[in-house]
């Protein structure tokens, strides 16, 4: 095991969250680690290309814009140590435990902020394991990351208005979208708009880059369908095309785009109290109106405690920052409560449009139905058919994956625990508390942990 | 069919070369080992117990499907996280 450092404040996760913290901290002369397994800041909305790359117009959409201006804001801050390419495993009060490059690292530090962010909820369907298919934001930080179109026929499909977003800036590439499947009906997604015209309208920039992505679809002729469920995935070594209810489409890569989870699995193991996230599934921190969760020393902000977009994980962020100032008595109550007024306001309404894209973008009653053979757990390779048998039988999560060793695998139920709590919410015994998070929170090798000959 | 690399306003690290399963496999700079290997045609990155080959899902270090072997240090990496280095050779199997 490598060495100890010593910072006053740890920052897991370089996105909005942590890098407004970080902002909101500074001025301060606390030393302050961010660390990130990415090599560069920016987090998922804005992965960055290599700093090899010289890349013209990168995410040039306006909605971007303020969250480029945070990045540059965050880059030049000083006394901040930058741990990039440090995968967190572990956290408990006062300590963070990462593995980097040359092996792992303990960070002691009094203030931690989880701003670990979200994933793209893994949707089982028959063919999903062939080459080629992919969560669609893995599509999408292909393309602004490594500047990388994945297939010369791209098929998106799932619940979540993001998809437009994706398949319209992989047109704008010179890429080719097969269609873009929205699995619920288009009165659905139109319905919860209309239900919240003032949250709707707060967010015109979001709107309209919908609309505008709408249009770069309908100038490149891509289909974009309502009511499009993909029923299998096809392909004999790699993806060639999907079965939907609306006929066969052809090709050669599809993004699966059902919504978001939390990355929960350091505040789970830290012991941090949860709740259930969303209508996507997976937990979220419980957090104070300071962002603290129930875990002393341990705050959350960002995607961590709730999917909820960039500007939202940017204002929580802040409160975050602001929070662990009044905490270490740099500031007092009157200065920390003038200086939330602007990020509280702001997080709430982003909470509200974040709600309203939730009742949207709802996967619930649109999943694919998976065969009796589809892999549900894609680690250790268990199958529907398994989980159906164990889940009447009325097993716990817990109990199951000591049964079958669904969950148990390298990404330590990461992609299969929401499929398996659906499924336990629909024919087993109801709500279920998901997995106990078991540490390491990233694979690790035995060797790194023991300490130098 | 391989992933295709945007040349348009792109300017890229310098050329490399990397080695995948014994295979010499040309790349930038910078780019991610994933990104290098699917740039070439090269998108399984194992075999399931089906023996059926399996792609990288995620692309941001969550599901662990892209796991490869740096041939210099034994180390299993996720290949969608690791920079790619002249000479670097890794080996899909574990
Ligand atoms: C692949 C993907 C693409 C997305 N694209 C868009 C988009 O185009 N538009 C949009 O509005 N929203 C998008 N989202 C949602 C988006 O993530 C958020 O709105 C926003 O980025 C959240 O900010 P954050 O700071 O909470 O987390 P993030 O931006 O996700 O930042 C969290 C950071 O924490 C790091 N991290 C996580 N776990 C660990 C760990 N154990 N160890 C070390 N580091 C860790 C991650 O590498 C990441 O850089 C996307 C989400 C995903 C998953
Ligand atoms: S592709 Fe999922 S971890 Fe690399």
């Amino acid at each position: 095991m490598a060495d100890l450092q010593h910072f006053d404040v740890a920052i897991i996760g370089g996105g909005p969250a942590g890098q407004a913290a970080a902002v909101a901290l500074s001025g301060h002369g606390l030393s302050i680690a961010v660390i990130d397994e990415q090599p560069r800041p920016g987090g998922q909305i804005l992965r960055q290309p290599p700093a090899r790359f010289a890349v013209q117009a990168w995410l040039e959409g306006r909605s971007y814009a303020p969250l480029k201006q945070l990045l540059a804001r965050f880059q030049a801050l000083s006394g901040i140590t930058w741990l990039g390419e440090h995968s967190v495993i572990g956290v408990q009060q006062g300590s963070v435990m990462a593995m980097g490059p040359e092996g792992v690292t303990t960070i002691s530090a009094r203030h931690i902020l989880i701003a670990a962010g979200c994933q793209d909820l893994a949707v089982p369907v028959s063919g999903w394991t062939l080459p080629g298919v992919y969560a669609a934001g893995g599509i999408q930080a292909f393309l602004k990351g490594q500047q990388l179109l994945v297939g010369s026929r791209v098929l998106l499909a799932g619940t979540h208005p993001l998809q437009l977003l994706i398949a319209a800036q992989i047109v704008a590439a010179g890429g080719t979208v097969a269609a873009v499947m929205f699995a619920q009906p288009r009165s659905a997604m139109i319905g919860a708009l209309t239900k919240h015209p003032l949250a709707a309208l707060r967010r015109a920039p979001d709107l309209l880059a919908t609309a505008g992505a709408l249009r770069t679809l309908a100038r490149a002729g891509t289909p974009v369908l309502f009511g499009a469920k993909i029923e299998a995935l096809t392909g004999n070594d790699r993806v060639s095309g999907a079965i939907t209810n609306q006929g066969q489409v052809a090709c050669d890569a599809v993004g699966l785009c059902y919504g978001f989870v939390p990355q929960s699995a350091v505040p789970r193991m830290a012991g941090a109290q949860m709740k259930p996230a969303g209508p996507a599934g997976g937990w979220a921190c419980v957090h104070d109106e300071w962002m603290r969760t129930s875990v002393p020393g341990i705050a959350a902000a960002g995607e961590a405690v709730g999917v909820a977009g960039a500007a939202a994980a940017a204002a929580g962020g802040s409160l975050a920052g602001i929070a662990i100032a009044l905490d270490l008595g740099l500031i007092d109550a009157d200065a920390a409560d003038r200086a939330a007024r602007q990020p509280r306001r702001a997080l709430l309404q982003h909470r509200a449009f974040a709600a309203l894209l939730d009742a949207a973008a709802d996967p619930t009653d649109h999943f694919p139905k998976p065969a009796g053979d589809t892999i549900i757990c894609r680690c250790e390779d268990v199958d529907h058919a398994t989980l159906t048998g164990q889940v009447s039988a009325g097993g716990s999560a817990n109990a199951i994956k000591l049964a079958t060793r669904c969950g148990m695998g390298a990404c330590q139920g990461r992609n299969c625990e929401p499929s398996l709590l659906r499924m336990i919410a629909e024919t087993g015994p109801g709500s279920d508390p998901g997995f106990t998070a078991r540490f390491p929170a990233r694979q690790v090798s035995i060797a790194d942990l023991l300490p130098p000959e | 069919m391989s992933a295709d690399r945007i040349i348009h306003g792109v300017v890229r690290g310098e050329p490399i070369t990397i080695i995948v399963d014994g295979e010499p496999l040309a790349c930038f700079a910078g780019e991610t080992v994933a990104a290098a290997m699917l740039a070439a045609g090269v998108d399984a990155f194992r075999s399931d117990r089906r023996g059926k080959p399996r792609g990288l899902f995620c692309n941001m270090g969550s599901c662990y499907e892209c796991q490869v072997t740096l041939v210099a240090s034994g180390r299993r990496v996720r290949a969608c996280l690791t920079q790619a280095v002249d000479a670097m050779e890794v080996v899909t199997r574990g």
